[in-house]
């Protein structure tokens, strides 16, 4: 079974679960930047929470189908059309041998995702099947989608029945606005008392330079209270590095593994899918919190989780 | 072993541990256990991650002093040094008299130095299979480009005075380029992807451009997973 790409749009890829247990090699996470958009679109044809998916950024795309297949779409797109007509996102539907699959630019946030019910064929490399495009590697040859690229997968998993809308209240309400909370970084002093206040005072932009690797943040210009040069360190997506120029940065799924500039702030494991739905412009307000904090919030957040989608966890 | 810090975040430990040797040491032993999802070391510090979902920061911070707190002999292992061929071709080394001229030698006489130094690798980050190395000897601080480049190709060695590096894949970068290996730094199919290994003993062995073409053209010819 297949899908053919008519039109890509910006960058799509094949994505599902990270790697795992290979950055001290350098290998970053990669994987979909929203994965809470991924299940819910995965549980809907019944896949796996991690299963690989199309993941769609910014613009829209076309798809033709070839053969009969159950599909859903989650996510940011401001549509989604059959030959034409309206379909609801979150929402499993059937799609029949020619149709045309027209997904919506985002209105608000930044990627959806596109699950079929069936495996999707994927290079499965250092235990995994997500793109890192970075080394060309995993998902569809290591790359994005192109016109003409088929898009394969083989199976046929047997959805819920009852699992065919996903419950209004776990649709993530997405905005240009964001409240991302974050624990403190192992550098954060390396920022003087007022610009360590300001960091969680005022909000920040989302600068134009955004993709998987990360974002710069615009708003104020944090003072640093030195110039030390520090060691290379490990760091992790959701890590907020702060370079010289006082301007910093938010690491993507995609991010390196090691950086050298002061790491002020991370965000907690249960806000990091929000990383993958901000785009140039949106606003954001970091709030911090403590480590304890984070851990209940995490597991809150799985408990509500659980019952829809099962035993989960997000990255 | 000495552990000055750690720093906490709700599913990563960051531990200060001072220097190479002991981040080293410390990644070895701490690979043994199965609770951490990833060992990361950097230059002085290592850092864990774990499932929020199964333990709590407040215990994972227990577990990783516990844990160090055991005496880690033995625990680095041996790994045989590797000669890297480089070819010092000024097509593939853009800032070779740049840096000669750092230096205060002729792009010649750099050749010949550089191919007689001996490193180590202290870690591999920034992309898969990238490698810093440290020289033991010497060597007067070159810095970084003024500008960093948009590409700098796969293979292409960097200098920056005693700290080397290896350019596993095409990225931007700003390191000044001295030469390229025609050896493949990543292979994500094979067992152990990576060519290089923390602690490895790097020598460069320097070829011509011909050698360069031919080694080139094996590595990519090859099967995968050899």
């Amino acid at each position: 079974m297949s899908l053919t790409v008519v039109k890509p749009g910006l960058q799509t890829t094949l994505q599902g679960s990270p790697f795992s247990s290979h950055r001290h090699i350098g290998m970053p996470a990669a994987g979909a930047a929203d994965c809470l958009s991924l299940a819910l679109a995965n549980h809907l044809v019944g896949e796996a929470a991690g299963a690989i998916a199309i993941e769609i950024t910014l613009d829209d795309a076309k798809f033709v189908a070839e053969k009969h297949s159950a599909m859903a779409l989650t996510g940011a797109a401001s549509f989604f059309r059959i030959n034409g007509e309206d379909q609801s996102l979150h929402k499993r539907i059937h799609i029949k041998p020619g149709d045309e699959i027209h997904i919506g630019p985002a209105d608000q946030g930044c990627r959806s995702y596109l699950a079929v019910a069936g495996k999707i064929d994927a290079q499965s490399l250092l235990g995994g099947q997500s793109t890192y495009l970075g080394a060309g590697l995993g998902g569809f040859h290591g790359r994005a989608l192109q016109a003409g690229d088929e898009v394969q997968w083989t199976g046929k998993s047997e959805p819920d029945p009852t699992a065919t809308k996903t419950p209004i209240e776990l649709r993530p309400n997405l905005s240009g606005k964001y409240i991302i909370r974050v624990t403190a970084g192992p550098e954060i002093s390396a920022l003087t008392l007022y610009s360590q206040n300001k960091l969680f005072e005022e909000k920040f932009q989302a600068g134009r330079r955004a993709n998987r690797m990360g974002l710069n943040l615009h708003g104020i210009v944090l003072e640093m209270e030195n110039d030390e040069e520090m060691q290379s360190a490990p760091v992790f997506p959701g890590t907020i590095q702060c370079p010289p120029d006082g301007e910093p940065f938010l690491l993507g799924p995609d991010a390196q593994t090691t950086g050298g500039y002061p790491r002020i702030a991370q965000v907690i494991r249960a806000d990091r899918h929000l990383i993958g739905q901000l785009r140039p412009g949106s606003e954001i307000q970091f709030v911090k919190i403590s480590c304890q904090r984070a851990t209940e919030i995490y597991r809150q957040k799985l408990s509500l989780l659980t019952p829809w989608l099962g035993a989960v966890s997000l990255w | 072993m000495n552990i000055v810090d750690i720093h906490i975040f709700d599913d990563t430990l960051f531990c200060q541990l001072g220097d190479l040797d002991a981040v080293q040491a410390a990644s070895s032993a701490l690979r043994q256990q199965t609770i951490w999802r990833e060992i990361v070391p950097g230059l002085e510090s290592v850092a864990v991650q774990f499932d929020p979902a199964q333990i709590t920061p407040d215990e994972a911070s227990h577990l990783l002093r516990e844990q160090l707190l055991k005496p880690l002999a033995a625990a680095v292992p041996q790994i045989e040094p590797i000669a890297v061929p480089v070819c010092y071709d000024k097509i593939f080394a853009p800032d070779q008299e740049w840096i000669a001229d750092k230096m205060g030698m002729s792009p010649e006489a750099l050749i010949a130095w550089h191919s007689n130094l001996s490193f180590t690798v202290t870690m591999l980050g920034f992309m898969p299979g990238f490698a810093y190395l440290r020289c033991q000897e010497e060597i007067a601080k070159i810095g970084r480009l003024p500008k960093p480049r948009q590409q700098v190709e796969a293979g292409s060695i960097g200098i920056i005075g005693d700290q080397s590096c290896i350019y596993s894949f095409s990225s931007p970068g700003g390191w000044p380029i001295i030469g390229r290996t025609p050896v493949q730094l990543f292979r994500p199919e094979n067992n152990q992807p990576a060519l290089l290994s923390a602690n490895q003993v790097v020598s460069f062995r320097s070829i011509d451009k011909a050698e360069f073409e031919k080694i080139a053209e094996e590595q990519y010819s090859r099967e995968p997973g050899e």
